[in-house]
């Protein structure tokens, strides 16, 4: 499929020293969902600012829609959606006059206008809600109606920045079962950021891991998963002989970790292994207490590939001022 | 860009509207400094009484015969507020860029102008609301404003057009001032600079005739004389301006147009620079 989002080397260097995007590179293609998956500060609303046409480009270039992000400002803003990190609905107005204003900033009119924001609302169920003024509603009502914001205008391609900052476990997944229906339904092309493992997981087609202002890896998270990660199973066994080598000879098994009585035991596939494992153990006459194995997480590729976990870096999260007012909005 | 303009300056004045009580505190300021300053810094009580006949020609002289202070001070005040509600209203458009709403306005196809001029169409708009209201409760104050029998329709929008004017040019700069700060502290500490002069190096208060010379120099080239000086003519005279008055009346409206317009330019400038991309 044709590409819809091009980007060689693009760069952004701010006041003319710090590097919030070194020379990144990639492609999105058309129907695509496409996340950057970084902790916070990697770069990836530089990235998506660069995109919208928020940002200058400092060296490398990029095309939207085919489109020259530089050259053609104009034409990329109308054949994108932008749905910011922040929520920028007006608290004092009702969600159908948010709608509207958007609506009017994209020069569609009347009686189509209406019935596309009679669309969209019902798509993410705030119908209902529609007449209310968006301060009375709740932080995952205030992230569906942003989302709809961005559409009015059909754009080719949607960027989302973010799109459940700070909600709930329940709230993120409905979010994700909206921007599954509007990629699937309507071939929607989306451009997405998040720092939650789990939500590139289960929503981006390819993702590429970014950190310090460059791509790490790249690729969909099976193939990051199977490259980077590979299954691992747990056993804790009644005392005895160490087993670490007779572990390491099964055919697959690339390392072989133990603890006292647990081993934890590293593999492309559990699932063919694991009668290997069980007959070995039984036929020295030890008993298993505990055995379980999982399969591979972003978490494990994350950690493989930017040598930290991204739980550490959520704990190091900006608490700026700004940044709770922001939280405070969103509950 | 005149269908996004008109959009954006409406969303604005409707948030606005819905929140009546926001006009109030600008309410107050013109009612205390009309009703509280009017009457403890009244000329005419400042001087003793054995010199009452020398104050009431020094009344008649300096303060474009005025028959109360009060009517000499409503024009001044109406500018002061337009000064500095002018100044204070970009808080608005600061917590929009603050907030993320400015960024959802820049990567919409929406015209870099509109965005500028709906700003400086908002801030207008609420001023000139706020001067009407000062201008009515002016009249209400005892002692107050007191507009001669002949003042007519036309004198009330020929004293407006002079506000709407000074208001227009201050909103032109302020708009572009407020799109170009990046924090609210930022803008404070800028307008609190600029307004305390603008204010004092006028005759918003007093006649520049009793100011030192290097003042009163300041005083006659502040765009806020001019607009006071063309609505006094009216709110004195009313329709009975002598060809020396009206002479006077057009010199300041035409010195208000240049003002608008040179601010107008240099703001559309600076605003256009504010919304480049970062």
């Amino acid at each position: 499929m044709a590409d819809i989002i091009q980007a060689e080397g693009l760069t952004k260097v701010y006041h003319g020293k710090v590097k919030a995007v070194d020379h990144i590179s990639f492609h999105v293609s058309e129907g695509e969902i496409f996340g950057f998956l970084g902790p916070n500060g990697a770069g990836k609303t530089t990235t998506i600012k660069m995109l919208n046409t928020l940002a200058s480009i400092t060296e490398g270039r990029a095309t939207v829609a085919g489109h020259d992000v530089a050259k053609e400002p104009g034409a990329v803003r109308k054949s994108i959606g932008v749905v910011p990190q922040e929520l920028t609905a007006d608290d004092e107005l009702s969600g159908t006059e948010n709608m509207m204003l958007m609506a009017r900033l994209h020069h569609v009119r009347g009686s189509a206008a209406t019935a596309k924001i009679g669309e969209l609302l019902r798509l993410v169920d705030l119908e209902d809600a529609s007449r209310r003024k968006v301060k009375t509603f709740s932080g995952g009502m205030r992230r569906r109606l942003q989302l709809v914001m961005g559409l009015l205008h059909e754009p080719k391609v949607l960027f989302l920045d973010e799109p459940t900052l700070g909600l709930d476990v329940q709230t993120r997944s409905k979010m994700w079962n909206y921007i599954k229906g509007l990629n699937k339904d309507r071939g929607l092309t989306v451009f997405m950021t998040t720092h939650y493992l789990d939500e590139a997981d289960s929503l981006c087609e390819r993702i590429a891991i970014v950190d310090h202002g460059t791509i790490k890896v790249s690729g969909s998270p099976a193939e990051l998963k199977a490259a980077h990660g590979g299954d691992v199973v747990t056993l804790k066994l009644s005392g005895g002989a160490d087993l670490t080598e007779f572990f390491s000879g099964i055919e697959g098994v690339s390392e072989v970790a133990r603890e006292g009585d647990v081993y934890r035991i590293k593999l492309p596939r559990a699932e063919r292994a694991l009668p290997a494992i069980v007959t070995g153990v039984v036929q020295k006459n030890l008993e298993i207490q505990e055995i379980s194995f999982s399969k591979p997480t972003l978490d494990q590729v994350f950690l493989d590939v930017v040598g930290r976990s991204m739980r550490d870096e959520e704990a190091s999260e900006s608490d700026s001022a700004w940044e709770n007012i922001r939280m405070e909005r969103a509950r | 860009m005149l269908e996004e303009t008109a959009a954006l300056t409406f969303r604005a004045l409707r948030k606005w509207v819905r929140n009546p009580a926001s006009v109030m505190p600008g309410l107050f300021t013109a009612m205390f400094y009309l009703a509280l300053f009017g009457s403890s810094f009244n000329p005419a009580n400042l001087i003793p009484a054995a010199y009452a006949s020398a104050a009431s020609s020094f009344l008649k002289a300096d303060f474009g015969g005025a028959p109360t202070y009060i009517t000499y001070l409503t024009s001044g005040v109406i500018c002061i507020i337009l000064v500095f509600n002018m100044a204070f209203g970009g808080i608005d458009l600061v917590l929009d860029r603050q907030l993320g709403y400015l960024n959802s306005l820049l990567t919409a196809p929406v015209p870099r102008a509109a965005i500028y001029l709906s700003g400086v169409a908002q801030n207008l708009a609420k001023v000139l609301l706020l001067a009407v209201l000062t201008f009515i409760v002016a009249l209400f104050i005892p002692n107050g404003l007191q507009l001669p029998a002949s003042f007519g329709v036309v004198d009330f929008l020929g004293t407006f057009v002079a506000f709407v004017l000074l208001g227009l040019g201050l909103s032109f700069v302020f708009t572009a001032l407020a799109l170009t700060v990046r924090s609210i502290d930022s803008l404070v500490a800028i307008v609190n600079f600029l307004t305390l002069p603008i204010m004092f190096m006028s005759n918003a208060f007093f006649p520049p005739s009793i100011f030192p010379g290097w003042l009163r120099d300041v005083a006659d080239v502040n765009p806020v004389t001019k607009a006071n000086e063309a609505a006094r003519l009216l709110i004195v005279n009313g329709g009975a301006l002598t060809s020396s008055e009206l002479g006077t009346y057009e010199a300041d409206i035409a010195y208000l147009v240049v003002f608008a317009a040179v601010l107008g330019l240099i703001g559309y400038l600076a605003a256009k620079r504010a919304l480049r991309p970062e």
